[in-house]
């Protein structure tokens, strides 16, 4: 309670003009209305949320401090109150030092995670929400050494954050499927914070006239957990038991990415190997139903500029290296997405379309929408989600097609 | 009203060469300023956009970058060009989205762009080439108690946006104080007056322009405060690093 009367006391102090400095700290952020309509049945209200997302900075010469504190209030059930960043940075001559809460950002691709790893997801409402509000903060340690144009970054991350999965309630939740409903053991699904359980990641980034790259490695967990069934028969009824174990375990990575100019084009490439992964398995023969192989995950894109329109068209692939025909994912995975925007009245009306076409099983989401800026900082938008397929990613959320509205002021 | 006083052409100078001094006009090695851009609709109705602006020169090239602080949904957005003196290279650029966390390379073959959506394209803010424009001195003129050269530059490239323009450029100065613009059917499109020039720490530095399209009666007056010229700034300060943090 403390902190919604603290953040509403300093909304109200807001109120007094758009930005607030007071002895160098700095008080800006965003109102928004968000509401979000099922197209299907009886058109159900899936989203009713009205934010409050501060920035608040205040820095004294080499130090400084951010915090992004923010409210989420619904109608029918508790608001939500959060800190997504909080963080202190010192800047010294070649090296900046970021302690505290954050969400770390890598690679070149649009909308998918390849090398952009180190932050993990709020999945709670699958890929719609602002990719701002889909990274989740995590306790980092971060150290950037600068020499000229080039970028030595070391992020030590104290404490192992899992992705946030949707609620059972939620229309975002898929239901595990099994032939006989599994009995559950959570006993392995903590990872306690000590040293040993923390995670490290490096990348040496280089910005020159020819071409951006980066390269990376990272030894982290997996943020979603392997699923471990175990079988058994109960010797009473003779009928098949099913105990499932959730765990996360390690995985060690390697990638880098790459930005260039080529004409008008800009050309985009990313890619990672992955080791360790845990992939569910029909091989009778295994213990618990899972399989550990390597994959890479890549992309290739381009963005361009037509008629005024901005293009971005993306290649993603994962391969599973060394791959049997009993795991249950495919071996290759194929992605491809693609952005159109324009603007129009002097940069006042925005028309984007960006979709996923999931290549595999034929689904895709179709995301268009329009905002007009009808004052400077005062933002309507109306867009719709159209998921099409029968299965797969995309396509396993047909009945979820929605068209919302954001209605946002910042200050 | 301007008075304009209508002279014999001078032979002895070349429509490139005029240009060519404006183009090559002393800036100082360093500058720093803040942008305001007011865009007035045929209504009157304005929007404002404010910007900080940094630029250094490097030798053969030029390094800038422009920090957005108004309006405030485009606040901390920064983007850094690098351009350069040779003849068809292109800029290089990179935007920096804050709420993306992420620096994004970007094409710089959109010179025909409007900036921030005003009535300035890339290209009006300063660095078109010389050569790529074929240049003729059509007259001198007084204008506004100045005498000026008055410079027809006609597109090399058919397809340019402008079919040409017609430049008065100050004859010791090297300072265009007013441009015409003409659309592909030759008709005037806009024009852009210089409201308030100065000579800062020893240089000619446009202080208020005012762009005007006369087809859709509509305006953006960009105006340059807080001028700081060869103040030092260190190379290192126009890198990525300081897109995300800001030049403090």
């Amino acid at each position: 309670m403390k902190k919604i009367l603290f953040i509403i006391g300093v909304f109200l102090f807001l109120q007094e003009g758009s930005v607030i400095s007071a002895q160098s700290t700095t008080f800006t952020g965003y109102i928004r209305d968000y509401t979000g309509i099922l197209l299907k049945d009886d058109n159900d209200i899936a989203i009713m949320q009205d934010t409050l997302d501060l920035r608040i900075e205040h820095s004294r010469g080499k130090v400084a401090f951010k915090a992004n504190p923010y409210i989420h209030s619904y109608p029918n059930k508790d608001q939500e109150i959060g800190l997504r960043q909080a963080f202190m940075d010192i800047y010294l001559d070649s090296v900046d030092i970021r302690i505290g809460k954050q969400q770390i950002v890598w690679g070149k691709a649009d909308g998918v995670f390849i090398t952009d790893v180190v932050s993990p997801k709020d999945m709670s409402d699958f890929l719609l929400p602002d990719f701002e509000e889909i990274r989740l903060g995590i306790q980092v340690l971060k150290m950037d050494y600068y020499l000229g144009d080039n970028t030595a970054e070391l992020v030590w991350v104290s404490s192992f954050t899992p992705t946030t999965t949707p609620d059972a309630d939620s229309i975002w939740y898929i239901e595990p499927s099994f032939a006989v409903t599994p009995t559950y053991d959570y006993t392995k699904k903590e990872v306690s914070s000590n040293l040993a359980n923390s995670e490290v990641f490096f990348k040496f980034s280089a910005v020159t006239s020819m071409v951006d790259f980066e390269i990376m490695t990272g030894y982290m967990w997996d943020d979603e957990p392997t699923m471990h069934i175990k079988k058994s028969i109960d010797p009473t009824t003779n009928n098949l038991l099913l105990t499932g174990t959730p765990e996360y375990h390690r995985l060690k990575l390697g990638g880098g990415s790459f930005s260039t100019t080529l004409g008008g084009f800009v050309v985009r490439g990313e890619a990672a190997y992955y080791n360790g992964k845990y992939f569910s398995s029909a091989d009778t023969m295994l213990v618990d139903g899972v399989v550990e192989k390597d994959y890479i995950h890549y992309m290739l894109g381009m963005n361009y500029s037509i008629w005024d329109v901005k293009t971005s068209l993306q290649f993603i692939q994962q391969k599973i290296q060394d791959y049997d025909e009993n795991i249950v994912s495919d071996e290759n995975e194929d992605t491809v997405t693609l952005l159109l925007a324009r603007d129009f009245l002097r940069e006042t009306l925005h028309f984007e379309l960006f979709s996923y076409f999931d290549l595999n099983d034929s689904g895709s989401l179709i995301r268009p929408k329009v905002s007009y800026d009808l004052i400077d900082g005062f933002k309507v938008l109306v867009g719709l989600n159209v998921f099409n397929g029968e299965k797969g990613k995309f396509g396993q959320y047909d009945d979820n097609d929605m068209v919302y509205s954001k209605i946002k002021y910042s200050f | 009203m301007a008075a304009l006083f209508v002279t014999t052409v001078q032979a002895e100078i070349t429509g490139l060469k005029v240009i060519n001094n404006v183009y090559n006009r002393p800036v100082g090695e360093d500058m720093q300023g803040e942008l305001n851009m007011t865009l007035t609709n045929s209504r009157g109705e304005s929007r404002i956009r404010k910007i900080k602006q940094f630029s250094k020169e490097l030798g053969n090239m030029e390094k800038k970058i422009m920090f957005f602080q108004y309006p405030a949904d485009v606040r901390n957005t920064s983007f850094m060009t690098w351009g350069y003196d040779e003849a068809g290279k292109d800029d290089d650029q990179w935007i920096y989205l804050p709420a993306l966390k992420r620096v994004k390379r970007i094409s710089s073959d959109s010179k025909s762009d409007y900036f921030m959506g005003s009535d300035f394209t890339y290209d009006d803010l300063g660095d078109r080439h010389p050569s790529d424009d074929v240049h003729k001195v059509l007259r001198e003129e007084l204008f506004e108690g100045n005498q000026c050269y008055v410079v027809e530059s006609i597109p090399k490239d058919e397809e340019y946006i402008y079919s040409k323009t017609i430049t008065w450029i100050i004859k010791d100065k090297w300072i265009g104080v007013k441009k015409e613009f003409f659309d592909e059917d030759a008709e005037l499109l806009k024009t852009l007056k210089i409201k308030k020039y100065e000579k800062i720490s020893g240089f000619w530095t446009i202080l208020h322009s005012q762009m005007h399209n006369v087809q859709k009666n509509h305006t953006t007056d960009m105006e340059l405060k807080n001028v700081k010229i060869n103040r030092g700034l260190s190379a290192s300060k126009f890198t990525v690093r300081m897109m995300k943090r800001g030049i403090r």
